[in-house]
């Protein structure tokens, strides 16, 4: 289906975004209260890109971060991250990942991929290495056995955050599978996931 | 209630503020100018009455940051004047001046964008950028996203709550705590998701998407200060951007 820039951004998908945020915030703060240790702080993002396609999941993890930085701008110039997760779920929904378990777990990695890629730079060049999360430890601790500077934090990142999205993408598989198909009919890519339309 | 100079700025002249900090203490070299630029910003939060929320979020936000930046700077940048020594753990000059440097910044930068959203409500500064061609979907979703987070935080306490209730168990190992973890979200999720239906059937009675202009019962005005220091902050970074590079 061809579809234009445009079309995606519907009421019904602009008015999951703030839902979407929520969900990021709510996430992380029922991680902490579990005291899990990993974040799942883009669940929101993910799904929207699941299901609403990757310009609004841009949109999504933007609005998240801005918000963040509201009370912490540390989280600012990682809006760049949240966008790029965004968009990855986005064009992975979009080439049937997140149908099945086994793909699904595969964008898991791949998103991984991406929010190293772009949140690496970003621990090294604004913060020179390390904003004092959990990452930071290990960061120190490759550095200290005589790492690169790069290496030590693309690795210790890439440690953190593969758990922590490949948990992230499940829970938005299973989420999804419990959406009714008359909800799903009027998301961008709802109709992937529709139960009628898999039975076929 | 009493008026307050600072606070009656429009929040674009407040918004550029935290930008010009942000070029004027990448121009600069050197991390004595950055740190000078704290003092200068706790100073105009004293004056628009917002300085205990300020300097307690900077300290919440931004000290452990801090700390932790300069340490890693202290211990890892690579440098040749050795300061201290301790097995592997060596402090080097480089380090130090680098750490400095880096903490400076982030310091200014980041308590300037602390300061912003003390003085300006998230409201107004929303508007205003309505003002400058901001689609005004863009600002609904913003400010609905604002008023939806306490609300479902809240939401998700209950859901939580009545989990337990049923057997649910949110203590014990990691993978105990972790099962809990999806029987809570996703009802959150579903449930607030089955509500968005109902806002755009409202919104949309209500002519929201519309192609026309939109009346708006908040208004901001414009003073004449907030013509002026754009203007004075783009000379000032332009003057500095010539005593930089070309004297």
């Amino acid at each position: 289906m061809k579809r234009s820039f445009k079309d995606d951004f519907n009421m019904m998908a602009m008015l999951l975004i703030p839902i979407a945020v929520a969900v990021n915030l709510v996430g992380f703060q029922l991680a902490n209260v579990l005291r899990l240790p990993i974040f799942l702080d883009t669940i929101g993002t993910i799904l929207v890109g699941v299901i609403a396609g990757p310009w609004v999941a841009l949109l999504a993890g933007l609005i998240t971060n801005l918000i963040n930085a509201i009370f912490n701008p540390v989280y600012l110039p990682y809006a760049l991250t949240s966008m790029a997760i965004g968009v990855g779920a986005g064009y992975l929904s979009k080439y049937g990942f997140f149908k099945k378990i086994p793909k699904t777990i595969v964008a898991g990695v791949i998103i991984t991929f991406i929010a190293v890629i772009i949140s690496a730079p970003i621990t090294v060049l604004v913060f020179g290495g390390a904003t004092g999360n959990t990452s930071s430890l290990i960061t120190a601790t490759f550095l200290a056995s005589g790492q690169q500077l790069w290496t030590a934090v693309f690795s210790s990142s890439f440690i953190t955050e593969v758990a922590d999205k490949v948990a992230s993408v499940l829970i938005v598989y299973f989420i999804v599978k419990g959406m009714s198909d008359r909800y799903l009919s009027k998301m961008n890519y709802g109709h992937l996931y529709m139960k009628r339309n898999n039975k076929k | 209630m009493k008026q307050n100079i600072l606070l009656q700025l429009h929040p674009l002249t407040k918004f550029y503020f935290s930008l010009f900090i942000l070029v004027i203490v990448l121009i600069i070299p050197g991390y004595s100018f950055a740190f000078a630029i704290f003092p200068v910003l706790v100073l105009i939060a004293v004056f628009a009455g917002v300085s205990k929320e300020f300097l307690s979020i900077v300290l919440k936000a931004l000290l452990s940051v801090l700390i932790i930046v300069f340490i890693m700077q202290m211990f890892f940048y690579p440098g040749d004047h050795v300061l201290w020594n301790w097995g592997i753990f060596s402090i080097k000059q480089e380090g130090v001046d680098y750490g400095l440097l880096l903490t400076s910044r982030i310091l200014a930068i980041g308590s300037s964008f602390i300061l912003f959203f003390r003085m300006t409500e998230v409201r107004d500064f929303v508007k205003s950028l309505e003002d400058k061609g901001l689609p005004p979907m863009g600002a609904y979703v913003v400010l609905s996203t604002l008023q939806i987070i306490p609300e479902m935080k809240r939401q998700a306490n209950t859901i939580m709550e009545a989990q337990k209730t049923r057997g649910v168990e949110t203590e014990g190992s990691l993978l105990i705590r972790a099962k809990a973890f999806i029987p809570t979200l996703t009802p959150l999720i579903l449930s607030s998701i089955a509500g968005t239906e109902e806002r755009a059937i409202t919104l949309e009675s209500r002519a929201f998407s519309a192609p026309v202009k939109k009346t708006s019962l908040h208004q901001l005005t414009k003073s004449n200060v907030d013509r002026v220091l754009p203007i004075v902050y783009v000379l000032i970074i332009v003057g500095l951007l010539v005593w930089r590079f070309f004297l």
